[in-house]
């Protein structure tokens, strides 16, 4: 398949090159393979295996093939431990289609290049830069740090700061929105402590609402607040994507359960996308040990069991996320 | 027994010959690494490098050797294989750092970790080695971060370095000796003598006016003269240039009241990582312009040797 080909039609940048659309299956829109804090590559007590990584990984990545599943996105960015050759050996040795991401976030996991670069005084990068280098990915590649450039990247990922939007998120935010709208890539963003000013914030570039996912969506303060409904009515996708999550943070899948028959109840079934923000391997942090597949295995038959019909779980899973995966060339949006 | 970490491996202090106390082989801030507008190839890395540690080594002859301490923190592109291949292959011995440059350049799993953790990286690293490489790094690098002022990450960067200098008998290097009252508080609390701490860039263009060199030289501590080369007369100075003559006549005041106290080195780039770096700079200047200088100011041999070889090589030396 030629470049221009793939240009020509609908298709999903995964790390092995253009799919189309309906070749996907169902779909794990908010996953991580590979999760690294940045920095703690060089920690001196973490010893990382990569052979031991690939094993992980591919053991998950095959267990989701297995339940049914046919495309991972990995969703966490360029700085926190994307790994694009060795994505594309798992997605060539599992068979599971994988999508990876550009982008940063939120202000506190960035590098100081970013942060205090050297000028006098060290102003934090504008949007326009960070658009710049996000678009780079989306057009001549995904980098491996200073020395090539591999695949595209099928995505825009950022976040804002838990507390709220620094001045720094929200330049990343125009960024990510920016690069978006240049190469008609879809955004996924994860709000601060406002999921609805920050979708205004993610769409203020010229971006369509109907190009953007809110993740994070079944944190307890979005369903206190009902941002949701809100996120869905203004034509964005809603990000149910901690499945599986027993915390403080977000609500048990109970409820999860409760949000995403109400969404469908209220006409926005075509708005919903499941996910796990599972962490197949995680360096420097505890990850999130949930299988990719928790939504196949242990989700979709609570939602069955709560009246979800095959053709609504199929528009979740399925059409939903190659809806939003698919990349549409700015000119003929 | 007199021992420095280098690369490649122990060697006694008076093998060091002339020491550069503060230079880079590459530098860049954490993230620049993602900007692919300052990718070289390898080949362009070795081609822009060699020559100058090749030139550094042969100007270093009539001292004995050269010795090249790069001072690129953790996350800034510190490459030490690459430091090992560079001195196998010139001669020039290389002393790596553990450390960072300030806490706006560690990042975040550094930037969250605890006085304790930090302190136990930096010990692993000169006791044990850094990473997979088998090299121990032979001096603690620690800084204030832009802004003027000490944060509190700075702040625990320099206890855990002091932790790690008072076990180790490695020296610690500053990337700036402003607010050099709180550091040197931290340094007291921990017990670590002055005489191990270079508080360095007491000479750039921003900061000179803002450091308190004489202060620091009457509390023990070493002062560093290490940006020299950084020149407003150069046709691309950087924010932090000065003018040459003024430099130097700083330097020269200070060596006479505190002779002993000072360190002087160039904070050249052989090969920039994530910014342009400044054209025709490069260690080298230490030999080529920095040297003359001092002798057509009238100073003698043996205060050059003192100030290049000797007084280093004490620096260095790991004070068990
Ligand atoms: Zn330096």
């Amino acid at each position: 398949m030629t470049l221009s080909s793939s240009a020509d039609n609908p298709h999903v940048n995964t790390v092995l090159g253009p799919v189309p659309p309906d070749e996907l299956g169902v779909v794990a829109i908010h996953e991580t393979l590979l999760s690294v804090v940045p920095g703690a590559e060089h920690a001196f007590d973490l010893a990382v295996d990569r052979a031991q990584v690939f094993e992980s990984v591919a053991a998950k990545l095959r267990d989701f093939r297995e339940q049914g599943g046919g495309t991972v996105v990995d969703s966490s960015g360029m700085f926190h431990g994307r790994d694009v050759p060795l994505y594309e050996a798992l997605s060539r040795s599992t068979g599971v289609h994988v999508v990876a991401s550009t982008g940063m976030g939120p202000e506190g996991m960035l590098g100081g290049y970013f942060l205090t670069p050297q000028t006098n005084p060290p102003t934090p990068w504008p949007a326009e830069r960070f658009a710049d280098l996000f678009a780079l990915e989306l057009t001549a590649g995904m980098v491996v740090p200073r020395v090539e450039r591999r695949g595209t990247a099928g995505l825009v990922a950022t976040a804002a700061t838990r507390s709220g939007m620094t001045a720094t998120d929200e330049s990343l935010f125009r960024g990510a929105a920016h690069a978006a709208v240049s190469t008609g890539t879809p955004l996924s963003i994860r709000y601060g402590n406002d999921a609805v000013s920050d979708l205004e914030v993610a769409c203020t570039a010229g971006l369509p609402a109907g190009r953007v996912v809110v993740g994070g969506l079944d944190r307890a303060d979005a369903v206190a607040s009902a941002a949701a409904l809100e996120v869905a009515r203004r034509g964005a996708y809603v990000g149910v994507d901690h499945v599986g999550a027993q915390d403080d943070v977000h609500v048990a899948d109970a409820e999860r359960v409760a949000l995403v028959i109400q969404l469908v109840e209220a006409g926005f079934g075509n708005r919903v996308l499941l996910s796990s923000s599972a962490t197949g391997v995680a360096v420097g942090h505890p990850g999130n040990d949930v299988p990719f597949a928790a939504v196949l295995a242990t989700f979709v038959p609570l939602l069955r069991a709560h009246g979800l019909g095959d053709d609504d779980v199929r528009q979740i899973l399925v059409d939903n996320p190659a809806g939003l995966l698919s990349v549409r060339p700015p000119d003929r949006a | 027994m007199s021992r420095v970490n280098t690369v490649l491996g122990p060697v006694a202090a008076e093998e060091l010959g002339v020491v550069a106390v503060h230079e880079h082989i590459g530098y860049g801030m954490p993230g620049s690494e993602l900007d692919s507008r300052w990718w070289k190839t390898p080949e362009e890395r070795y081609e822009e490098t060699v020559p100058k540690l090749r030139r550094f080594h042969e100007h270093g002859r009539p001292y004995g050797g050269g010795t090249f301490v790069d001072a690129t923190g953790i996350c800034n592109g510190r490459d030490v294989d690459y430091y090992r291949s560079l001195s196998t292959k010139t001669g020039v011995h290389i002393v790596a750092c553990t450390g960072f440059v300030g806490g706006d350049t560690a990042l975040p799993f550094f930037s969250r970790a605890s006085v304790e953790y930090l302190a136990d990286q930096f010990v692993h690293e000169i006791t044990v080695g850094i990473g997979g490489t088998g090299a121990r790094a032979g001096v603690i690098k620690v800084g204030v971060s832009r802004g003027g002022r000490m944060t509190d990450l700075d702040k625990r960067i320099y206890r855990a370095a002091a932790r790690a200098a008072l076990s180790t008998g490695v020296p610690v290097l500053t990337h700036l000796a402003i607010d050099a009252e709180n550091a040197i508080a931290i340094f007291r609390e921990e017990a670590l003598p002055l005489d191990r701490v270079l508080f360095g860039h007491a000479d750039d263009g921003v900061n000179a006016a803002k450091t308190r060199d004489t202060w620091i030289a009457e509390q023990g501590g070493r002062v560093g003269f290490d940006t020299f080369g950084y020149e407003t007369e150069l046709d691309d100075p950087p924010f932090w240039a000065r003018p040459r003559k003024e430099r130097l006549e700083h330097f020269l005041r200070f060596v006479e009241r505190h002779p002993g106290s000072a360190l002087a080195s160039a904070d050249a780039n052989c090969s920039p990582l994530g910014w342009p770096g400044v054209k025709g700079h490069t260690v080298n200047y230490i030999f080529e312009d920095l040297m003359p200088d001092l002798r057509a100011a009238g100073v003698d041999e043996a205060t050059i040797t003192r100030l290049f070889v000797d007084d280093p090589a004490d620096f260095l030396s790991i004070h068990d």
